[in-house]
Order: structure tokens, then sequence, then C-alpha cells
């Protein structure tokens, strides 16, 4: 489930609306479909990661006698195999989501900037090198990559993000180091250079600032990558045991029979707020980097 | 002489947006029109309107009748459906577009793009006249048939540009339509196919519209040449009278900015402005902003292009001009003043 | 000359190759040591996990255990199951067929489903149509392949029981010719590479709506037009065949995904491929087993990537000019 960054250009590309060009970002967050949907949906799912388990109507990891049961006016999405209710898991649910989206996309922006901008700035062997262990992480299939080592870490929250995290920089890493190339050469560094400027220095004022809006675009869609990982991961048995989040539900739902009972409230209610979820990030994501990136944007003019 | 082809009224619009405003033309058998003017001011688009081939986008309207050397029935192209101009393109009227870099599909050889075209229009035969006849149209531009069977990328530009040519004759047509044929080639190129464009227009007849913004070009190789502005003729007529004798402010100021070897050391005066925004074009006669001899009647009043000799037309409100007033023009090119006479 | 372009390509994938074993050794016998994976199993003496070590080899120094390591994997000696006690590459080899029967479906009906929307689209760009297919691919790709699955045992297998719910075959039936035996195997093929072409649509609709825009803008179309060729036939004989080369590379970034497709559709529909059996390593914390379909997966998708390559060469005649 790798998105580098050629095919999100591509998908980009191929989102991207026309006539939009003259308006900043603020505009474009509020008053397109994309942006409100993504907006909307992603601002809901933030307020449950914070609010869910205090608006959750039962105890998430009560079990019960009633088991695996229909929506009813009590569980209005029926009990999981263990009695306790669906609902109040899908609400408690999305913190475990947003978490390790952000956390671990976070980790991937940092780890991929880095790799990128050093590789990119100072070149030569160091670049080779750094290159080298880029495309050996964008080849690797990811998911059994990151299987191996949750596995062999013990999974729990922190290990999931940082396992994903660790994964998914490569795609960051290829973009930046392609800004910095074109940066590097660029009049004005070359000015700073000729007056006597460090290169901390040329990096934190020059190279950074330009490289920012492209990192961040980026990293909205790595989130997106991110939550469908961990919920790939907790569907395979490698979630955190202690916490519940819509890949442990699905895992759950699964392992006990859920789908030859034709429990339907309990399968479809958490792929879809996964779906949805992602879709939200992605949108945004694809009006970020197309904002950002002028030539998609005259690639489509 | 008959006429080979005459165009009336064309008009190409983007919504409301005019392209091209309102264009007469008549080209007669084996002659060649130049199609002069800055980029955006239509050329591209009137020639494409000829063989209807503009996106859809754009909507297309005036008459283009078309005669046909060989026939006597007239061809309505405004008429003609679309399957209708699939009979007529290439056949009657084809095309070379600027710079043959992107106009051969790059993963089909050389020969069998030609081959494609005189297969679609019946006029091969069986495969041995077909190979024939592309051997015998590589042979005029000056190619092997062994180039032939290579890859567009294999080829040179120069060598690219006579394939299109080749292509371009492979259906006899009695009209090419020739689009900046020469501005991607280096100079020596230039004139081996303008060279040779004009042997062919000799040895088969062939009518020939020009489009270029080189002005040299067009006094080379053309016997009439259409001046155009913001989508419409401005002036027209032929190339010696048009050049000698210009009777439109922008011709005038497009020859002025040529510079000239032995003429008179100096900054070329350049015309000033922009042209005009399709989407808000000024009243009047479109040039008057940058004219330096306008006057009050030019931003009211839209002149119409008039016969001023029999075949000679300008369409501005002060034409004929017998005498061009000095314009003079400080170092950086602003216009100070009129100096002379006010007006004709 | 091409040969030596061949060369360089099969050597970065002969390199990629070699580091994935260099990063399976680092991490199965150095951070993971599986002595002590296998205390944990019932009945091991203190004996049994001596003579374990000295197999392994784990009382050399680390150079001398990567070369056994390296030695042991190019003859195909992933060690054995811990949980089966079977050979892992036996296991192995049982299973992949079954994933590769599985993924090349999928991809193969995902590329012309795919690429044919993607022509649809791109003709009829910015019209509802295009819309509708984008907003179609984007949600095949938000939601989870597993999810999907899942959903289509619901509906196709619970609540209206037209179809089987898992495995390759009916279990416990006799087949009386190979032919019986291959169409309950196609029948019970139909949701999984539903779910895996399905996943997989998105990203191929994509690159070939894009390529096919980009192609539609060159010179040479408008040439084909003006020739005579209406514009289904410029689209199939000159557009298409034009925008077809950059599917060939570009869908190589679909290769990672797809692996990881594998796994949770075999695990959904207890496919007997290489996914299901890593997904049943998991549970057992079989690491030798994990090691072993972490290497076959990798090779996979570098062969994959050097076919794509190889492919891309024969079909794009201005490649062949280096």
């Amino acid at each position: 489930m790798s998105v580098t960054s050629a095919s999100a250009e591509v998908a980009t590309a191929a989102l991207a609306g026309e006539g939009l060009d003259e308006h900043g970002i603020r505009y474009k967050l509020l008053h397109t479909w994309r942006g409100r949907f993504g907006i909307g949906v992603l601002g809901l799912f933030l307020f449950l990661a914070v609010f869910g388990s205090l608006i959750a109507p039962d105890d998430p990891n009560a079990s019960s006698l009633d088991v695996l049961a229909s929506p009813s006016f009590a569980h209005p999405l029926g009990t999981t195999e263990q009695g306790a209710d669906v609902f109040s898991q899908l609400l408690v649910g999305a913190r475990v989501s947003i978490v390790v989206g952000f956390a671990a996309a976070f980790i991937s922006a940092v780890l991929g900037s880095t790799v990128g901008l050093v590789g990119g700035y100072f070149g030569g062997w160091t670049d080779r090198l750094l290159d080298g262990l880029e495309n050996w992480f964008l080849v690797i299939p990811t998911l059994p990559l990151m299987i191996v080592l949750a596995r062999l870490l013990d999974p729990s929250l922190g290990v999931l993000i940082v396992v994903i995290g660790f994964t998914s920089w490569a795609g960051t890493g290829r973009i930046v180091r392609a800004q910095v190339f074109t940066l590097r050469e660029r009049a004005f560094v070359e000015r700073a250079r000729a007056l006597g400027a460090k290169d901390s220095y040329i990096i934190r004022t020059h190279i950074l600032p330009n490289t920012m809006p492209l990192i961040f675009a980026n990293t909205v869609l790595i989130v997106a990558v991110a939550i469908l990982s961990e919920a790939a991961l907790a569907f395979l048995g490698l979630g955190d045991p202690t916490r519940i989040s819509w890949g442990t539900m699905l895992e759950n739902a699964f392992n006990s029979g859920a789908p030859s009972a034709g429990a339907w409230w309990y399968v479809i209610p958490p792929g879809l707020c996964i779906t949805l979820l992602v879709l939200a990030v992605s949108l945004l994501g694809y009006l970020f980097e197309e904002h950002v990136n002028p030539r998609l944007r005259e690639a489509n003019a | 002489m008959s006429a080979l082809i005459e165009v009336s009224d064309l008009r190409v619009t983007y919504g409301a947006q005019p392209i091209v405003d309102g264009v007469d033309l008549t080209i007669e058998r084996g002659e060649a029109l130049g199609l002069a003017g800055e980029s955006g001011c239509g050329k591209t688009t009137t020639a494409l309107a000829l063989m209807k081939l503009l996106p859809a986008s754009l909507k297309q309207s005036g008459e283009i009748v078309l005669h046909p050397p060989k026939s006597d029935e007239p061809i309505n192209v405004h008429k003609r459906t679309e399957a209708g101009m699939r009979m007529i393109r290439w056949r009657h009227i084809s095309l070379i577009f600027q710079g043959a870099m992107n106009s051969l599909d790059p993963v089909q050889r050389v020969d069998a793009q030609i081959a494609e075209a005189i297969r679609l229009h019946a006029m091969g035969g069986g495969s041995e006249a077909v190979q024939a006849r592309i051997d015998e149209l590589l042979a005029t531009v000056g190619l092997t048939s062994a180039l032939g069977h290579r890859y567009p990328h294999e080829l040179s530009g120069g060598q690219r540009q006579r394939v299109m040519i080749a292509l371009a004759l492979a259906c006899s047509p009695s009209l090419v339509i020739a689009d900046e044929p020469t501005t991607a080639l280096d100079v020596v190129m230039q004139a081996q196919v303008l060279r040779l464009l004009e042997r062919l227009r000799e040895e088969l007849g062939l009518a020939l519209i020009l489009i270029s913004h080189d002005l040299g070009v067009l006094a080379e190789t053309c016997d009439r040449i259409a001046i155009m502005y913001a989508g419409r003729i401005v002036e027209s007529g032929p190339v010696g009278a048009v050049f000698d004798d210009p009777q439109h402010p922008y011709t005038r100021r497009l020859l002025d900015s040529l510079p000239v070897i032995g003429g008179e050391r100096g900054v070329a005066p350049p015309i000033l402005g922009q042209p005009p925004d399709p989407g808000d074009p000024p009243g009047g006669c479109a040039f008057h902003p940058r004219c330096p001899y306008a006057k009050e009647r030019c931003s009211a009043e839209q002149p119409d292009l008039r016969q001023l000799a029999p075949r000679h037309q300008s369409a501005c409100h002060f034409a004929p001009w017998s005498e061009w007033p000095t314009v003079e023009t400080s170092v950086v090119g602003i216009d100070t003043a009129v100096a002379g006479e006010e007006g004709p | 000359m091409s040969g030596r372009w061949l060369a360089g390509k099969a050597g970065a994938a002969m390199l990629t190759l070699i580091f994935v074993i260099i990063f399976n050794f680092f991490l199965f016998r150095v951070m993971g040591d599986p002595t002590t994976q296998l205390a944990r199993l019932p009945n091991s003496s203190p004996e049994e996990i001596e003579k374990l070590r000295a197999d392994y080899g784990i009382d050399k120094p680390l150079s001398g255990q990567f070369l056994d390591y390296a030695g042991d994997t190019v003859r195909l000696d992933f060690g054995v199951s811990q949980r089966s006690r079977e050979e892992v590459w036996d296991e192995m080899k049982a299973a992949l067929p079954w994933t590769l029967l599985l993924v090349g479906t999928g991809t193969v009906l995902a590329t012309l489903i795919g690429s044919w929307m993607g022509v649809i689209a791109a003709t009829r760009r910015g019209k509802k149509t295009d819309d509708s297919l984008l907003g179609f691919s984007l949600l095949t790709y938000a939601a989870p392949e597993y999810w999907i699955g899942i959903i289509l045992i619901l509906v196709f297998a619970v609540a209206a029981p037209i179809l089987p719910a898992g495995q390759q075959v009916t279990p416990g039936v006799e087949f009386s010719s190979w032919i019986s035996e291959a169409l309950s195997v196609a029948e019970h093929m139909i949701l999984p590479v539903t779910a895996m072409t399905l996943m997989l649509l998105g990203q191929y609709f994509l690159i070939m709506r894009s390529s096919m825009v980009d192609v539609l803008t060159e010179d040479f179309i408008t040439v084909k037009r003006a020739i005579g060729l209406s514009h289904e036939q410029v689209i199939r004989r000159h557009a298409v065949p034009n925008a077809l080369l950059p599917l060939v590379t570009l869908s190589a970034i679909q290769f990672g995904a797809v692996v990881g497709g594998a796994i949770t559709i075999e695990t959904v529909f207890s496919w007997p491929g290489l996914g299901e059996l890593s997904f049943n390593a998991i549970n057992d914390k079989d690491f030798p087993v994990l090691a072993g379909t972490f290497l076959v997966f990798s090779a996979g998708v570098i062969l994959a990537n050097l076919a794509a390559d190889i492919l891309y060469f024969f079909l794009d005649p201005r490649v062949q000019a280096r």
C-alpha cells in the first residue's frame, strides 16, 4: 500500500479542478466540495479521537451474553462476539487510527526530509548511499516488511507508529531530494555561498522554507497510507492488543466468524469509517499537492 | 486562374470570446498566400478551421467553398458533416505543422504513416503500388526509402520536416497549409525547405497557405500576403505591394521593426504594448491602443476591410496612406509625439 | 548497447535482493535469536536448545554466521517451520502457485479494466463520466481490500449463497477429472479475484488516464485527424498504443501493494497461498516462515520490476536506440 510521488502526481493531476489557480489555499479548502468534505470528515474523526470515549454510550470493552446481536435500540449497531456495543467501539476506535496515522506520518516526514535534504544538498557518495537506501525501501513490499518488524518487536501503539513511520519515508525522501537538487543550483543559493554562508545556514534559511510546502502536502497523503497500514496490520493480528481500533474490530469480527453469521452491522461500519477517513485525508492531500506544485497546475490549464 | 477556395466571414469563438473575427479569403489555384501576424492573432486557428479540425470547445461559422481542380462540383466545406470532412481532408487540403518533432507518431515507422494516408483515401492500389508511391514521395523531398523504414526519432529535425512534406503531398491535394514550417529549423534548413516548397508548387501546381510570423520568409515565397491582427485581416494584397507600400499602421510598424542591412543605425522601433486579450477587446479598431497614428474615430468605430487598389485591401480609417508621418521614439522606445502632418 | 543496459538492470536487481538477505539475516539472527523463540515451545530441553544453537551456528562469529545464512538461502534452505516442523521451502513451494494464480489473474483483469476505464475518462475529460470514474477509483483506493472481501462474502456467500466463502476448492470432494477440479477452483477464485481486481483497478485507471491525456495533446494526434481518420480510429490506432508505454513502467509502483493485498485477501478467503502462510506464521510467531516469505515476496517484486523494465525496452523503439 505504498503511494510514491509518481502515483500521487498522477492522482493529483487527475483530481485537480479547473479554474482554481487564482485562489489561495483557504478558498480551495472552504469552497470546493473536496475541501469541504475533507475538512468536515477529518474534523469529525478528530473530534471522535479526542472525545470518543466520553460520548460512547457503553463501555466498549464490556462483554455481555448478548453476542453478535443485530441492531436494536440499546445497541444501534448491534453487538460484537463478546457482546460489547459495536457503536461504542466504533467511536473509540477513531483514536488509534488518527494517532497512528498522524504520528507515523510525522516520523516518516522527518526521516524522509532529512535523508532527502542531506543527500540532495551534499551530493557525492553520501547521496549515492542514501539514494540507494531510498530505492531499496521503495522497491521492497511494505506490508511484509512491516509485518516482519512488528512481529519481532511485539506490537503496541508505539511499535506500530515507529514501524509504519520507518517504512514509509522513502517517497518523501525522493521528492525532497529532487526539490533540493533544483534549489541547490538556483542563483540565491550560489550567492549565499559566495558570501560565505555556512551549509547549515543555507539549508535552514533557503532550502528548507522552499521545501516545506512540498513536504507538508506529501505528508498529508502519507497519513492516509499510515491509516491503511495500521488497519491492515491490526486486521492481521498485529494491532495493539490493549486498544480498540477499527482494524482490530475487523480482525475480531473476521476471526469470530461474523461474516458467516451474517453480522453485517459488525463488519461494515469499521471498514466504512476507515474508507471515509482515508478518503477525506486523501482529498485534502491532493488539494495541497496541487496547490503547492505549480507544474501540476500548469499541466491542468 | 480560377478560385480554389473561397472563405467568407469565417468566425471562431471560444464561448463568447472571438478568436477569428470575420475573415474573408480567396486563394487561386497554384497561388501562395502568406498569413502573417503575432502569436495569438488567429492564424493557426484560421488554418485549422479550413479543415474543420478545431476542438469541440471552439465554435466555427462562415462559408468555406472549395473548387477542386478536376471537378465542376464545388464542395461546401462548411456544410459537410464530420464523416464528409474525412473524405476531403488530406485529399484536397493537407497540413504541415510547425516543428515536426511531435507531428509523427513515435511508435510507427515513417513509411507506414505515409501508407496510412494513401490507403485511407484509396489512392494506392496494391501494396506494391503503395510502396512505389511512398518511395516516389520520399524521393521528391530528397529522402531515401531506407530512411522511410525508420522510426521518427531516428531522423533529424530537417529530415522529419521533409517527411511531413512528403506526407502532406501523399494524396495529391490542391492546397497545402504550412503552419510555421521553418520556425524550428536553422537558417540553412529553412532555406532548403522553402526552396523545396517552391519547387513542389511549380511542379505540382499546388496552392499554398504559408503561416509565419517571419516576414522575410513570407516575402520570399508568397504571391500574396494577408496580415492578421486580433482575429481579423487588417491588410492584404500582393507581396510586393504590401511590403513596398503598406497601407495599415500595423503593417508599417511590423516592417519598421525589421532591421535592414545597410540601413540606418539605431534601435529598431518596437511595437509597444501587448496584443489584445480576446476576452476584453478594445473598442473600435483593435489596434488603436498601440497605434501611433490613432485618432478619436479609431476607438469608437471598427474599420472595415476596404479595397484600395485592384487587389490591395486595408482595414484602416485613414487608408490610403501616401506617406507615413515619422514617429519619434526615445531610446527606451516610448512614443513621444507624432511629428509632421496630422493624418493623410 | 542494449546488452549493457540489461546487465545493469539485472545487476541492480541482484544487489537489491542481496540486501534483502542481509536485512533478513540481521533481523532474525541478530535481533531475534531463534533459540529464544524455540525455548517457548513445550518439550524443548536444554540439550535440544544447545544442539539447535550449534545447528544455527550461533556460536560462530557474525561473518561466519552470515555466510552460512547466505549459503543456506542460495540452496533454498530456509529452515524449518516452527509450527509444522516442515521445511519452510516446501511449504512455500506449495503455496506459491496459488498466490501467483490469484495475483496474476487480478493484475491482468485490473490492467484491462483499468486501462479501458482510463481511455474512456481521458476522452471524456472533465465531464460527468470522468468525474464518476475518478471518484470510483478514489473509493477503491480508500477502502481496505480485506473489508471489500468480507463484504463480498457477506453478499455473495452468506446473504445469497451463490459463491463459496473461502478456500480454493470445496473441501472433502473427490473430483472425477482435472477439469471438474479446475472448475471448482475457478468458482472459488471469483470472490478473491474480484477483491484483488477492485483494489488494483484505481491505480491502473489513473495512470492510463493521465497517459492518454498527455498523448492527446501531442501534435501527431491532430495530424492523424487531419489525414482523415475518425476520432475512434485515432484513439484506437495511435493514442492508446502510445499511452500504453508509460503504463508498463508506472504500474511497477503497484507491485508492492499487490503483495500486501495478496496477504490480506488470502487471509480473508483462506486461500492457500503465501499470504495465508504468512498470516498463520504471524499468529504462531513462526519466524523462519516469516523470513522466508519476506524474501520470496521481495524477490517477486524485484523480479516483476525487472520484467517491467525489460518489457518496456522491447516495446519502445526509442529506448532501443540507447
